[in-house]
């Protein structure tokens, strides 16, 4: 199999790489970052949901919608990708996501660990190292390829992650405050940044373990015509704002586990916002954006019956629906 | 009705298997309403996202999406024809595919020829061969682990 260690390259280059190889079939283990920020949505959600469009224009943050799954995430250069393309019928190649994650991430988890960090897989697909998640992953099938999409944080600028999804204030406020408590980076661990060259040769060799021995290869004049094409298509209106199914509220993912769910839910004489806490995919806390709106008494039965309630967002919905309405009776 | 490893499969319709497809299609009058079957459900997860995005549809290619577990599978065709309806319910709420997968048909088709009871090695309605195709698959995924 071949590596492609490509270093710093423009931002929208670092996803058509991965999409241009799987759509040409070709299996390799990419490894880059990109030379500016930028926001990457996954294949089924909406820009126009997700994020702030004017502080993305204002702050020069590219936007890109992949084909895989997964959330809406910052990227800079301060993190190194690694996007590993395997065809669908190669042996070992799982079909079952979990397991998918749970192998080709290994490498990546002893890259972590030789670097002296004590990274672990967390189902279904993030690393941690003490409960607070390094590397987030997503993954997907492109043409007759599997792919597995990830990055290691090297640093990590919360706000402007924050900033840069469409919420409220103090829905942003929050997610900065879950992210300092659930997210961590290399440089928070070790204390410094070690070289992108050691992380990538690192990975690279603890890939070849896996999936045996890799030699380098260059990006040839198909691979560019094919990613030609494909800044095309996923530069097209029609496909990044391709309408998928609107969802019910906001969700915001920090780490596996651990959300925030937002929903405006409709009073008398209007709409007022409440805010789910979700650790361990359990409602942890409730939060009105106005409590004078719901009496003391129904703020304390909602507490009651939803806090410790597996999460679940339209379950959560029609719970508050029903007690809101059973209220106004 | 037939039970593998918990998993059940009626026997009223018929399983597309090409490239691990699990679908299942059932002739409706003209229409045949598709769905996924028990397996895929089962080791998919939660749905948390479904889309059909075409509506010309030709045996083996990708109509949509799905999302589970931070994963995008693509959802194959298993007959050429006009999607005629797609069920809005699960595209709102795909988990009520994983609740009740042979009742939550994701969409329908107007085939251009017979499908049903062509001669496709991809399509099985024999008690024997699904039991096979299904202990195959368990195995597979078993040895991935």
């Amino acid at each position: 199999m071949k590596y492609y260690n490509l270093g710093e390259i423009n931002w929208k280059q670092t996803q058509l790489i991965y999409h241009a190889l799987a759509q040409l079939e070709m299996e390799g283990l990419v490894l880059d970052s990109p030379d500016s920020r930028y926001v990457s949505l996954g294949l089924h959600q909406d820009p126009r949901d997700e994020i702030d469009f004017e502080y993305c224009k204002d702050n020069d943050i590219g936007i890109f919608r992949r084909e895989i799954g997964g959330g809406t995430v910052l990227l800079d250069s301060r993190q190194v990708f690694f996007n590993l393309i395997l065809k669908r019928n190669r042996d070992g190649v799982s079909r079952v996501a979990e397991n998918f994650f749970r192998k080709f991430l290994r490498p990546v988890t002893r890259a972590l660990k030789e670097l002296g960090m004590d990274a672990e897989y967390r189902p279904i697909c993030d690393l941690v190292i003490n409960e607070k998640k390094i590397s987030g992953n997503g993954g997907g099938e492109i043409g007759y390829c599997r792919v597995l999409a990830g990055g290691i944080m090297l640093d990590f600028d919360r706000e402007m992650m924050a900033r840069a999804l469409k919420c409220s204030g103090p829905l942003k406020q929050m997610y900065i405050e879950h992210m300092k408590i659930n997210l961590t980076t290399v440089r928070e661990e070790l204390g410094y940044i070690p070289p992108k060259e050691k992380i990538c040769s690192l990975l690279i060799e603890k890939f070849s373990e896996l999936l045996g021995p890799m030699t380098e290869g260059t990006i040839d004049a198909a691979v560019f015509e094919k990613m030609k094409e494909l800044d095309q298509h996923y530069s097209s209106d029609r496909w990044m704002y391709q309408r998928g199914v609107k969802q019910l509220g906001r969700e915001i993912k920090v780490k596996e586990g651990v959300y925030l769910f937002y929903h405006a839910f409709a009073i008398p004489g209007g709409e007022t916002g409440i805010t789910f806490e979700i650790s361990e995919e359990r409602i942890e806390k409730i939060s009105f954006d106005e409590p004078h709106n719901f009496h003391p008494i129904l703020r304390n039965e909602m507490e009651k019956k939803i806090i410790g309630l597996n999460y679940d967002s339209r379950k959560i919905i029609d719970i508050v629906c029903t007690m809101i309405e059973k209220n106004n009776n | 009705m037939l039970e593998i490893n918990g998993m059940n499969f009626p026997l009223d319709r018929v399983y597309y298997t090409r490239d691990g497809a699990h679908i299942w299609l059932k002739q409706e009058d003209d229409l045949i309403k598709i769905g996924m079957d028990a397996f895929l459900v089962e080791y998919a997860g939660y749905l948390t996202f479904l889309t059909v995005n075409e509506s010309r549809v030709k045996v083996g290619e990708s109509i949509g999406s799905f999302e589970s577990a931070k994963f995008v599978s693509r959802l194959y065709s298993p007959a050429d024809g006009e999607i005629v309806a797609v069920n809005d319910e699960v595209i709102k709420n795909p988990r009520k595919i994983n609740e009740a997968p042979y009742e939550s048909w994701i969409f329908a088709v107007k085939a251009d020829s017979a499908v049903l009871d062509g001669e496709s090695e991809y399509l099985l309605d024999d008690e024997e061969k699904i039991v096979k195709w299904i202990s195959e698959e368990i195995k597979k995924v078993e040895e991935d682990e």
